[in-house]
């Protein structure tokens, strides 16, 4: 499927297929996935839509493993960053050769098609040598290494070290860059925050022209909140670049692709909204029944990715999502009702700001 | 201490025998607290049972000397399950000669059948919702009853208020120990009833179960719940769960699945955890994880990313679990005075009715 998409040519078999086929294997393979088609009372046999196929929730990463394949022939587990209960969800993979070629793909084609070859890519997020076990680490690396030129920064290096920004460092390097070659920054939302602060109100980094930057994941709780509009809008003017030109990436531990807004290749495209590659879609779904929710509606996001061929081809997050036209909207976790009682919830417990005594 | 002991223990006997006089006429608010809370009209019945009408000497003594003194404490009760404001309310006005209470706006039935049942000048029914209003300038105490955001909104309003102090209690969760001497049945049967009541929604209601022994101990016990919560199920059904509530259930289970087993019924599930996987709290309404624990003073290991939430521990063996776990029998002596981070021990079955004498919540928050 991801040769077909990078020549241009259709998709050599139905998604349906090709996914109840990765259930089966994986039913075959992974005794939680196993246990939980039995538990849900699915016979994957007589299955003949992927939906019908229970979705792994990104809790189970957590709490189990989730792969088909002996533990000694895993070469490579992903974490998750936050320690859940003291969990951090890991998803192994016998290799990355899947992972590397569906980003690369789908990167190139939403952040990079335009790009002349060997542009600099610089990495402002966690190095692939501080996050040895973060899997958008490896994939800004991955970025450096295939898009980026001579003067892309050492991905492993990159411009975050022991958690600060090396601003003089970015800034120094920018200034190197020269007006002729577009560049190509990839940076977590954390940072893009820190390195406002840094730069401060009226600071600017300008990049040459033509030049783009990969936003990715939130920061709430780890620095102060800005709305995802006002960050877009913040480092758009500190690098000097149109705001279609600041392009989010949404992206999972869990998952083997990824999902990017599509403003880049599309000026009449929205942020906010993220569009798949043709080996996953996004797929909302009522939080209890976790059947779709209506066209139009919000429910909470079943991914279902075929390049997750060892692991979990579908996974259930807790992310509420909306399908429009051209790709889903992402709208964050549910706020939910004041809960009844004193029990505490699980979420609560995450993202319990406690008062001090 | 501007008021006596005796005047004190006076003041929290009347509370109670408005409880006791509540009790008898429950069912004139049955209904509406059954609309309320979500609960079942017999699960409403079974929490009745469980609201405090009688305390000894030692307990009254003990929550006066837990109270504090202070000339006036607005109570704010904002989520707790329907019996709490009795408990509340002794606490304050054990404390204060001047108590003001607001109810929770979604659940204020018995707050307010207490106070006109009690006829006490010196509790007043407020619905200002502005702290800083309610207390008049001077040493204060206000008590928070409810989630961690509510908490800290009351802190917040209050900080111009530097006279004015708060006690928050936040919203928790508890465990049970069964430990190698319990019988599996007749352990099942009394953790099985701290489950039911209220529908796990209070935080003395046990989530996780820690089975003293190997993974094939908690299977059993795990079984025996399954038909104990079964046959709790024909007299005191499940309530209704809220969206989010079955959302959250739902989430839970099917992690649960893949990763152990899961035992289901209609208005309940348990699960029996993975060796060496994390504790995966589940949501109330009857949902119960367990889990096999080879050695009771391991227990702090697995307990520890839950500890700062956990409010209770119910066990067969609170002498045993005291030993092994260490430090927690000082802690818990310690809490008495007020000590922050203390745990409740309590026996099996007893879970959601420790002695009456002070607050449930014993990590006293203090702002």
């Amino acid at each position: 499927m991801i040769r077909a998409f990078e020549g241009g040519r259709p998709m050599p078999e139905p998604f349906d297929a090709l996914a109840l086929d990765l259930a089966r294997f994986q039913r075959a393979h992974v005794p939680g996935y196993a246990r939980l088609c039995e538990a849900r009372g699915v016979n994957l046999g007589r299955a003949e839509r992927a939906i019908e196929a229970p979705a792994v929730p990104a809790d189970a990463f957590k709490l189990a493993r989730v792969f088909a394949f002996d533990e000694a022939d895993a070469g490579v587990t992903f974490r998750t960053s936050g320690t859940t209960l003291g969990a951090r969800g890991a998803h192994s993979m016998r290799n990355t050769r899947s992972y590397d070629a569906a980003a690369l793909a789908f990167g190139r084609a939403m952040l990079a098609a335009d790009l002349p070859p060997g542009a600099p890519v610089l990495v402002i997020g966690p190095s692939s040598r501080e996050a040895p076990d973060s899997s958008l680490a490896h994939m800004c690396a991955l970025f450096a290494r295939d898009l980026g030129g001579a003067s892309s920064v050492d991905p492993v290096s990159a411009f975050v070290r022991d958690g600060a920004i090396d601003v003089a460092g970015l800034r120094a390097h920018i200034a190197a860059l020269g007006a002729g070659r577009p560049a190509l920054v990839l940076a977590t939302s954390f940072a893009l925050v820190h390195l406002l602060d840094a730069v401060g109100a009226h600071g600017t980094l300008a990049l040459p022209p033509g030049s783009r930057v990969m936003q990715t994941g939130g920061f709430k709780g780890r620095s102060r909140e800005v709305s995802a509009d006002e960050l877009r809008r913040d480092v758009a003017r500190l690098f000097g670049v149109a705001t279609r030109f600041v392009v989010g990436e949404y992206g999972m531990t869990e998952l083997s692709s990824q999902f990017w807004e599509a403003t880049l290749v599309d000026p009449a495209a929205r942020h906010a909204v993220y569009v798949e590659p043709p080996w996953a879609r996004v797929v909302p779904v009522d939080p209890v029944s976790l059947e779709p929710v209506a066209d139009g509606e919000v429910g909470i996001a079943r991914i279902e990715d075929l390049a997750n061929v060892d692991s979990a081809f579908a996974v259930q997050t807790h992310d509420r999502v909306r399908r429009v036209n051209g790709g889903f909207e992402l709208l964050g976790r549910p706020a939910g009702a004041p809960p009844r009682g004193c029990s505490i919830a699980l979420d609560e417990m995450l993202s319990s700001a406690r008062v001090a005594p | 201490m501007s008021r006596s002991l005796d005047d004190r223990v006076r003041d929290v006997r009347r509370l109670l025998a408005a409880a006791e006089s509540v009790f008898h006429a429950r069912a004139r608010w049955a209904g509406a607290i059954a609309a309320s809370t979500g609960l079942s009209p017999e699960g409403v019945e079974l929490g009745f049972a469980s609201l405090e009408r009688h305390a000894t000497d030692d307990e009254l003594r003990a929550l006066v000397a837990s109270a504090g003194d202070a000339p006036h404490v607005h109570v704010v009760l904002s989520a707790n399950v329907f019996v709490a404001p009795l408990r509340a309310l002794a606490v304050a006005r054990a404390a204060a000669p001047r108590v003001s209470v607001r109810s929770s706006s979604r659940d204020p039935v018995l707050t307010r059948a207490l106070v006109e049942a009690a006829g006490d000048r010196a509790i007043a029914l407020v619905d200002e919702r502005d702290v800083a209003a309610v207390l008049p300038p001077g040493e204060g105490e206000v008590h928070v009853y409810g989630r961690d955001e509510t908490i800290a909104d009351v802190v917040a309003r209050l900080a111009h208020r530097p006279d004015v102090t708060v006690r928050g209690h936040g919203a928790g969760l508890s465990l049970a120990v069964v430990t190698r001497a319990a019988a599996i049945e007749s352990a099942a049967e009394l953790v099985a009833r701290d489950v039911v009541l209220f529908d796990q929604r209070g935080c003395l209601s046990p989530r996780i179960v820690a089975v003293e022994g190997d993974r094939s101990r908690a299977r059993a016990f795990a079984a025996a719940l399954h038909d104990r919560l079964s046959a709790w199920a024909l007299q005191v059904p499940r309530g209704a769960l809220l969206p989010d509530e079955d959302a959250d259930a739902r989430r839970w289970r099917d992690a649960m699945a893949f990763a152990g087993e899961v035992l289901q019924a209609k208005g309940h599930t348990i699960a029996v955890a993975p060796a060496g996987a994390p504790w995966w709290l589940p949501p109330p309404g009857r949902h119960v994880q367990v889990v096999a624990q080879d050695r009771l003073g391991d227990l702090s290991i697995p307990m520890a990313p839950l500890a700062p939430f956990v409010v209770a521990i119910g066990t067969d063996d609170a002498v045993r679990l005291g030993e092994a776990m260490g430090a927690w029998p000082a802690r818990t002596e310690e809490a008495r005075g007020r000590t922050r981070r203390a745990i409740r021990l309590s026996g099996l079955g007893r879970m959601q009715r420790p002695a009456f004498d002070g607050p449930v919540d014993l990590r006293w928050r203090r702002a």
